[in-house]
């Protein structure tokens, strides 16, 4: 379940949110980084619309005979691309699903503890995972890796997406470790203490797992 | 002990999966449980596309796939589906131990040993309307799933289709395909004669799934233990020839049992089908040069 | 694994889980590394490369590519006036039923159920216009509230549905027998609620308000007309698949066309309603794909351990009736479904649940629907159930008050189990028709 219930007094010691894509507040670093994020999200947008592409010309081209060679594959390419180039955005707007129950119960200093072991854990496995992601793509180039289907592409291209949104998601993470251990409250936190009761109900109704 | 992985690609009732479950126990009796294979059927540990990688890079010991399906990486990989090439079983045969030695090789130089190679049943064209001539295959709608077959659909004016495996039973029920070509077992497993009323045993040739085993993985063996795989192995290809043969028969019985029309191709349908299996063919060795060559000739010779 | 023994291992990553989980470490994350130590565990092979090997296999999937479609659908449809439409439609219709306009929640919900492939999504739509309205005319709170948390359920098992989709790619199945299981079970579920509603309203007649004054039989049908673009769409989705304009993955790109239509059509495709739901789409998405991720990796993982078949055996050994299987699992399935989200409830229990049901001699097809109106029971069941928390934010009722509400419903999805298990063929009609064998 989302974390969602947000503490509304929650800032630690000094700490204010940084909203996960507030491109005008912080320095050049801060603002660049979120570019970064923004832009990796927009960019798995972009895949979406894509994937609608190819299948809608799949499916009423066939009654032209037109045909997309390969285009089961360039679908799931696309699938990929946009399934791991928006996690960084996923992430900062907190929509990464967790389980809250415990964590909300805590304040203050404890719970600051809690979410920096939390954050820990998951950075040094997506660290972990970003590395052989990498190591996977540069094998792929290296061993010219192609595609089995009709279109010979080599694979390295789209697990580009693949390792590229893992490593924009390190250092998401990264920095948002930064962050917080500097004394921020987590970008990922939900909601602003003031969202109303519509802003709420239409978050949470977006929710397509619940 | 040492205990090894074998990821396989087909589901575990595939006669390919009994196969590798019967030389996997073959090892262990072999070797007095020394090594244990398990075999993880139906993709259920890599997908097919994934299997040779994930030997070579340790991942699994052994494994097991249909090489054509690596056919785009090198063209030697794609010798067993060049269309019209070997028809028949024998050809197959033949066909295998002309190109043994070089694709043992290429296996090699990827850090992979060939362990043994069993066919598949032949290809035939499963389409909803008799077929005199190739001309009739006109404006079919054609899937096109590998570069053999988006080239005979280009070559007699179908419409290529793309739709995946799994898709196939809606596909044909809907329309969306009226036309493809596989072997007795794909056509049967996707119930095809539900839609299609006419399978044309023109067996365009014979894939065949080959099993390996990471080299490093193989020479950390004992001598023992390595001789029991390579005995075990000749075994199973032997087993897995029989088993296939008779399993092709079988299956066209059932095509034939569940009411599709199971012809020969006429004569002048398989003469327009050889003509595309000449183009096809040629384009094949432009791809896979002196090497291709030397095969295909030694394989003309036996 | 020579000094550790399966049964050790199984509790040593079970509380790996557990601890993982209970800190608040992201869902996907805890998963993936429950993987990892399952294989550190037990091998000496690459983890890393088995874990990118997986991951990436699992999400360059042709299948799972309609999942994005169906979210990004719903996420349109949620930003159209479909929801005043379907209750003006619809309200005409229902005032001779004892409960009167507490059916619109069911019907409305219904309908909208087959457009829309998520639970929260449609307890929202439909609420969002009902909720004041029945409030407006003096009808029960408790009825409205609860009706309308367990008729928003009806978004996961009447297809399209997300949790259905991630269900048939876990368990490798076809995604179009399960959303085809899943269409009589709903509307058993809808007779369930309106049966309900019924004998609910005739044990206290004084708590129905007076029907709303008649209305001429034309001036009804103009009313209704306002269901047609809705109606209309489900045809399009179905007649595109039907008609074999699209394969089951594409018709969700047919879905996708149609709710932009249908938006345009209604004036409600704005520039930015545009960009928002696309965006919107996409983060639900990777939230989703990297749990999926996170479980290809353990699933492997899990094969290397060999713990999943040794427990197909052990249920086999126990002779086991699919009944009692069911039964347990049921027990299992309504805790979890108390403290975890549906998705991560499906793909987390997968990995062992899957063989022992597959060894059990149950249907995969039919045990999808089984565990997905589970998943409708977890979205009601407090602490965690997004239907409650929707309603709560919508109704300023707390959560506890909401659940109490929906209990009764909870108990009718229960009897839906009942049924379905006892009458399997429920589930396995339609797939059936559509797939003889
Ligand atoms: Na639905
Ligand atoms: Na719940």
């Amino acid at each position: 379940m989302r974390d969602r219930r947000v503490d509304r007094n929650a800032s630690y010691e000094d700490g204010d949110c940084v909203a996960g894509d507030d491109l005008t507040a912080g320095g050049p670093v801060r603002r660049a980084l979120d570019l970064l994020y923004l832009g990796a999200g927009y960019a798995a947008g972009v895949f979406l619309v894509a994937i609608f592409a190819i299948m809608m010309t799949m499916s009423v081209g066939r009654q032209f005979a037109i045909n997309i060679p390969a285009g089961d594959d360039f679908a799931s390419w696309c699938m990929a691309a946009m399934a791991f180039l928006g996690l960084a955005h996923t992430f900062k707007r907190g929509e990464m699903i967790r389980v809250g129950l415990l964590l909300e119960r805590l304040h203050g200093r404890t719970k600051w503890i809690a979410e920096i072991v939390a954050l820990g854990i998951a950075t040094a496995f997506i660290l972990y995972f970003t590395r052989y992601a990498v190591q996977m793509t540069y094998d792929s180039w290296r061993f010219n890796d192609v595609a089995q289907g009709v279109v010979a592409l080599p694979l390295w291209i789209p697990q580009l997406g693949f390792a590229g949104g893992l490593a924009i998601l390190s250092i998401a993470l990264i920095d948002e470790m930064i962050s917080v251990v500097s004394g921020n409250r987590p970008s990922y936190e939900l909601g602003s203490p003031d969202e109303t009761p519509e802003e709420f109900v239409e978050r949470i109704s977006q929710g397509g797992g619940g | 002990q040492t205990k090894w992985n074998l990821p396989a690609a087909y589901p575990a009732d595939n006669p390919h999966s009994e196969n590798l479950v019967a030389f996997a126990k073959d090892v262990d009796a072999a070797t007095s449980g020394k090594l244990q294979i398990t075999v993880h059927p139906g993709a259920s540990l890599f997908k097919a596309p994934d299997i040779k990688r994930a030997v070579m890079t340790g991942q699994a010991q052994m494994g097991e796939v249909l090489l054509s399906i690596h056919e785009n990486e090198d063209p030697l990989f794609g010798i067993d589906v060049v269309p019209f090439l070997a028809t028949s079983f024998p050809d197959a045969m033949k066909l295998y131990q002309a190109s043994k030695p070089a694709i043992a090789k290429k296996l090699d130089a990827q850090g992979l040993k060939l362990l043994f190679v069993v066919p598949w049943a032949p290809q035939g064209v499963y389409v909803n309307k008799p077929l005199a001539t190739v001309e009739d295959m006109k404006g079919l709608k054609w899937r096109a799933y590998n570069v053999g077959t988006a080239r005979i659909g280009e070559l007699v004016g179908a419409q290529s289709v793309t739709i995946q495996a799994a898709e196939l039973p809606q596909a044909l029920a809907t329309g969306v395909v009226n036309s493809f070509m596989s072997s007795g077992g794909t056509g049967y497993d996707a119930k095809a004669w539900e839609s299609l009323k006419y399978f044309y045993d023109v067996q365009a040739w014979i894939p065949k799934d080959y099993t390996f085993v990471n080299k490093a993985a193989f020479e950390a063996l004992d001598k023992p233990t390595q001789e029991a795989i390579l005995k075990a192995a000749a075994t199973a290809e032997t087993r897995g020839w029989k088993a296939w043969q008779d399993k092709s028969t079988w299956y066209l019985d059932q095509l034939k049992a569940k009411g599709m029309n199971v012809e020969p191709p006429s004569p002048a349908l398989k003469a327009g089908f050889q003509k595309i299996g000449e183009q096809l063919t040629a384009d094949w060795l432009k791809k896979a040069g002196a090497d291709g060559q030397a095969i295909v000739d030694a394989y003309k010779k036996m | 694994m020579a000094n550790l023994g399966m049964i050790e291992l199984s509790f040593v990553l079970l509380g790996v889980m557990i601890l993982l989980l209970g800190s608040g470490v992201w869902i996907a994350v805890s998963l993936g590394l429950v993987g990892f130590v399952a294989m550190a565990l037990t091998t000496s092979l690459p983890l890393g490369a088995v874990l990118a090997t997986t991951t990436w296999s699992a999400s360059s999937s042709w299948t799972l590519a309609a999942l994005p479609l169906f979210i990004w659908m719903g996420e349109i449809l949620f930003r159209t006036k479909l929801s005043e439409e379907m209750f003006r439609g619809l309200s005409p219709w229902v005032q001779w039923l004892p409960g009167r306009l507490t059916h619109v929640n069911v019907i409305g919900c219904g309908i909208f159920a087959a457009v829309s492939g998520s639970s929260a999504a449609t307890c929202a739509t439909i609420g969002k216009i009902a909720l004041p309205e029945l409030d407006k005319r003096g009808y029960d709170k408790g009825l409205s509230l609860g009706s309308l948390a367990g008729s928003g359920t009806l978004g996961l098992l009447i297809p399209p549905s997300i949790p259905m989709v991630v269900y048939a790619v876990t368990a490798n199945v076809s995604v179009l027998q399960v959303f085809l299981g899943g269409f009589l079970p709903g509307v058993l579920v809808m007779v369930l609620y309106s049966g309900y509603i019924i004998i609910w309203s005739l044990l206290n007649p004084n708590k129905v308000p007076p029907r709303d004054p008649p209305m001429l039989f034309r001036k009804k049908l103009q009313e209704s007309a306002k269901l047609a673009p809705c109606l209309l769409l489900i045809m399009a989705v179905f007649l595109s698949l039907v008609l074999g304009f699209a394969t089951a993955t594409e018709c969700a790109a047919w879905g996708v066309t149609g709710a932009l239509l249908l938006a345009w059509w209604s004036g409600t495709l704005t520039r930015k309603n545009f960009l928002e739901s696309i965006m919107s789409a996409t983060r639900l998405t990777c939230m989703i794909m990297l749990i999926l991720a996170g479980a290809a990796y353990t699933t492997a993982a899990m094969a290397y351990t060999g713990i999943p078949a040794a427990l197909a055996t052990w249920v086999q050994g126990q002779q086991l009736t699919p009944g009692m299987l069911a039964l347990y699992l049921s027990i299992m399935y309504i805790i979890l479904g108390c403290l975890i989200d549906g998705i991560s409830m499906i793909v987390l229990t997968a990995v062992i649940v899957l063989p022992m049901v597959k060894q059990a001699g149950l249907d995969l097809v039919w045990f999808g629907v089984y565990l997905i109106i589970h998943v409708e029971m977890a979205q009601i069941t407090p602490p965690v159930g997004f239907n409650l928390f929707v309603l709560q934010n919508m109704s300023g009722r707390d959560t506890f008050t909401v659940a109490r509400a929906a209990f009764p419903f909870f108990v009718l999805l229960l009897a839906a189990v009942f049924i379905i298990t006892e009458y399997p063929q429920i589930v396995m009609f339609l797939p059936k028709l559509a797939f003889p064998d």
